[in-house]
């Protein structure tokens, strides 16, 4: 008899389980989830939040598999803020947002310099929001970056915003900028966030020729020379003051940003040719070492000193060249050395005296120079940072060409 | 319970659970809030001393071989001390069992079950833990030395997993908040020592007592080495979550690792194992705390009472209206703990009673 109790209460026991956890199982149900894969923010013209939310058809992707494209639909919605947006969207699409794969959040260049912290620290709070989603600032509204977002290599969306980033490694003229760096960063004492520079490339390229024909490495997005149809563009960066935009910064730039934070593996720089002028030369220079920063305090101004080893290989080929001759090849070495040194220290002075923000976190390295942390608050990093000056040491070694090496 | 003995590996790897599992919620960040950039330091400091605290607790426990503390305090002051100081630890065990337990609860409903009542996650715990409790001692000290390797592992892992993403610059400035705050006020970090309570009830568990010293010091030099690691992990990483309060600190690291596009969002994974470690830390606590009230009431069966004790970890652990409560109980009740019962109080009574007994020797070789 008593053995009956026990098994009756045991399955009693199972079935109120079963219904307690139900609610959390059928919430997070694939049929009722609308899958978010990338969400924009503008300012509407009442002054509200328009959030663009693009969603992907689930169900089509799993159908259809990888030979055909999957759909994607954006629905753009005003309200105060995320969460009533979310809400709003929840009631109109009948399925519950799910913002676990959203990979992309664009904000606009109109509201990023309002300032973005409240939408971050929302995001920030979210369960469902990945670190690891890329954060984009548009110099078009993000609900046309993201219209204009189009996988024409890939067959998934979010295959496309997975990848698109990847090409900072070897490129350097955009940097892998997420919404978990940009959240740590904000609230950070000694550094500031960044974000992808985004934006939409224009078909007239006429009015761009001016700034390609100079250097092919000055463009930020949307000045782009790309011969399609309107197409999303991420070059460059968008830097921040706390949650404020302050400023951009082209390819090279980003490049200089990259470099110093170590952030890139190899890439392509146009060096002045040492024995012809106003010619250049393409080198492929892969860094060494990790950049290495030394800071002191002198007369209560900091001084940053940096160190940045590379080694490279001539793409450019011509008409009687000759590279294999060692002469010539330490001629190229510190013709790039002198080039580096001082795009390097032009993009320094520029994030010091110009934007006042510390995007390559500087400040923990000054941090050495101080006992304790009331020290290092009274020195007032944040707004100190202008007042820093740099020495930048560039040591190249440009080994040979690639296949050829004399012509 | 007292029928089956442990042997040497087991008893460190119990003593190690107690240690190790608050390490899951908030427990490093703590320290860091305490003692900021100096905490690495700090826990070196904290560790000398709690090495200290452990040599002196076995050279005083020595002295009645395999007695509890629950024992000695019946040596020392009769059967009213040994009630008040089994129902001070049978307390903190149901406390900081409860706490804990709801601490962890209210992260598994924000992260995984947020449509389901917080009542009947706790509960599913209770239901887990009373049935492991039926089992013998023996089973829970051998289920640990499974299921501690692998919340071991899972810091490892988030250590080196995150490797790349650390500034190992985030350690300065070297002193902190200055040298009072981390070597007076940082003395509070020693509040996270908690397993020392477990070394008291140990000895009457095994199977050889001798090897007591040997528990004592590699448990609280392993449990530093621990620290260390858990706290390299956020410092190095999040400096921010000084400023920042963060449900469970390692739970959000883990969201960041990933390798390539492939082995993403880890994080319910490291989750599974910490249902096992709390699960095992409870059962734990439940069987000591069986143990002491078994030797206070003189009951042959403790196991009837299992739900009974289990209900009250429920009920302690519903009590919080929320977070905020329970987080502001979880601080406070280890420190007062840690300090005033497993250091002050229970290190006076084992002193008293070595004086009691060395007293009695002499009168006995005096007559």
């Amino acid at each position: 008899m008593n053995s009956i109790i026990k098994k009756f209460f045991i399955i009693i026991l199972i079935i109120i389980f079963l219904l307690a956890f139900y609610g959390s199982y059928s919430s997070s149900n694939i049929s009722n989830l609308a899958v978010v894969v990338a969400m924009g923010f503008d300012v509407s013209e009442k002054n509200k939040l328009k959030i663009s939310f693009q969603f992907t058809n689930t169900s089509s992707v799993s159908d259809t598999g990888s030979s055909e494209k999957s759909p994607s639909s954006l629905f753009t919605i005003e309200a105060s803020s995320i969460s009533n947006a979310i809400n709003l969207m929840n009631t109109y699409i009948g399925k519950e947002i799910n913002l676990s794969h959203c990979k992309l959040i664009v904000f606009s260049e109109e509201l990023a310099s309002r300032g973005i912290s409240e939408e971050i620290y929302t995001l920030a709070n979210n369960t469902q929001v990945r670190p690891s989603a890329n954060i984009v600032v548009s110099k078009c509204t993000a609900k046309s970056y993201i219209e204009n977002s189009k996988p024409t290599l890939e067959n998934l969306i979010t295959k496309y915003y997975e990848v698109f980033v990847n090409s900072s490694q070897f490129t350097g003229y955009t940097a892998n900028a997420t919404i978990g760096d940009f959240f740590y960063s904000m609230i950070c004492n000694v550094c500031e966030p960044y974000a992808i520079l985004g934006g939409i490339s224009s078909e007239n390229t006429e009015s761009l020729s001016s700034i390609n024909s100079q250097k092919d490495s000055n463009g930020k997005a949307s000045e782009s020379s790309l011969s399609t149809q309107s197409i999303s563009e991420n070059n460059g960066l968008a830097i921040f003051k706390k949650d404020k935009l302050v400023g951009e910064l082209s390819s090279i730039e980003t490049l200089s940003f990259l470099i110093i934070d170590n952030q890139v593996d190899g890439f392509l720089i146009s060096v002045p040719d040492p024995e012809k002028n106003n010619s250049y030369l393409d080198i492929y220079l892969t860094p060494t070492v990790n950049t290495s920063v030394k800071t002191q305090i002198i007369n209560g101004t900091p001084f940053i000193k940096l160190n940045c080893k590379f080694s490279g290989r001539i793409y450019s080929m011509e008409e009687n060249s000759n590279y294999s001759d060692s002469n010539i090849l330490t001629q190229i070495s510190s013709s790039c050395n002198k080039y580096i040194e001082s795009i390097l220290t032009e993009y320094l002075y520029k994030t010091a005296k110009i934007f006042n923000t510390d995007i390559n976190r500087f400040g923990k390295y000054v941090r050495k120079n101080f006992l304790t942390e009331s020290d290092f608050d009274n020195f007032n990093w944040e707004n100190n940072y202008k007042e820093s000056f740099f020495d930048v040491k560039v040591d190249t070694s440009v080994k040979s060409s690639f296949l050829l090496t004399e012509t | 319970m007292t029928k089956s003995k442990i042997n040497t590996i087991e008893a460190i790897m119990l003593v190690l659970t107690i240690y190790l599992t608050p390490s899951i919620l908030s427990m490093p960040k703590d320290l860091i809030s305490l003692t900021k950039s100096a905490t690495l330091i700090n826990i070196i400091y904290v560790s000398i001393i709690a090495i200290l605290i452990s040599i002196v607790i076995y050279k005083l426990l020595k002295n009645f071989a395999s007695y509890d503390i629950v024992d000695i305090s019946e040596y020392l002051g009769g059967k009213i001390l040994k009630n008040i100081i089994g129902i001070i630890f049978i307390v903190y065990f149901l406390i900081s069992s409860s706490i804990l337990l709801r601490n962890f609860c209210e992260c598994l409903k924000i992260v995984h079950y947020p449509m389901t009542s917080i009542v009947f996650i706790l509960l599913t715990f209770i239901v887990a833990i009373c049935t492991s409790a039926k089992l013998s001692f023996n089973t829970t000290s051998k289920v640990n030395l499974v299921v501690l390797p692998l919340l071991i592992l899972t810091v490892l892992f988030i250590f080196f997993a995150n490797i790349k993403n650390f500034s190992f610059e985030n350690v300065f400035p070297i002193l902190g908040d200055g040298i009072f705050n981390t070597f007076v006020t940082g003395l509070g970090n020693l509040a996270s020592f908690t397993g020392i309570s477990l070394l008291y009830f140990l000895p009457p568990h095994l199977k050889k007592p001798e090897d007591m010293k040997k528990i004592t010091i590699t448990t609280t030099i392993f449990f530093s080495i621990y620290l260390l690691f858990c706290v390299s992990i956020i410092l190095f990483m999040f400096r921010f979550l000084m400023n920042v309060d963060e449900v469970m600190p390692l739970y959000y690291i883990t969201r960041y690792i990933e390798f390539g596009t492939f082995f993403q969002r880890l994080e319910s994974f490291f989750l599974f194992i910490w249902i096992l470690v709390i699960s095992s830390f409870l059962t734990v606590n439940l069987k000591f705390s069986m143990e002491i009230f078994k030797k206070l009431t003189n009951i042959n069966n403790p196991n009837a009472l299992i739900f009974s004790f289990g209900l009250c970890i429920f009920a302690i652990s519903v009590f919080p209206p929320d977070y905020a409560n329970s987080k502001y109980l979880e601080l406070s009740i280890s420190k007062y703990f840690v300090f005033g019962v497993s250091i002050i109080l229970s290190i006076t009574i084992l002193i008293l009673a070595t004086l009691k007994k060395f007293k009695r020797k002499e009168i006995s070789k005096l007559e």
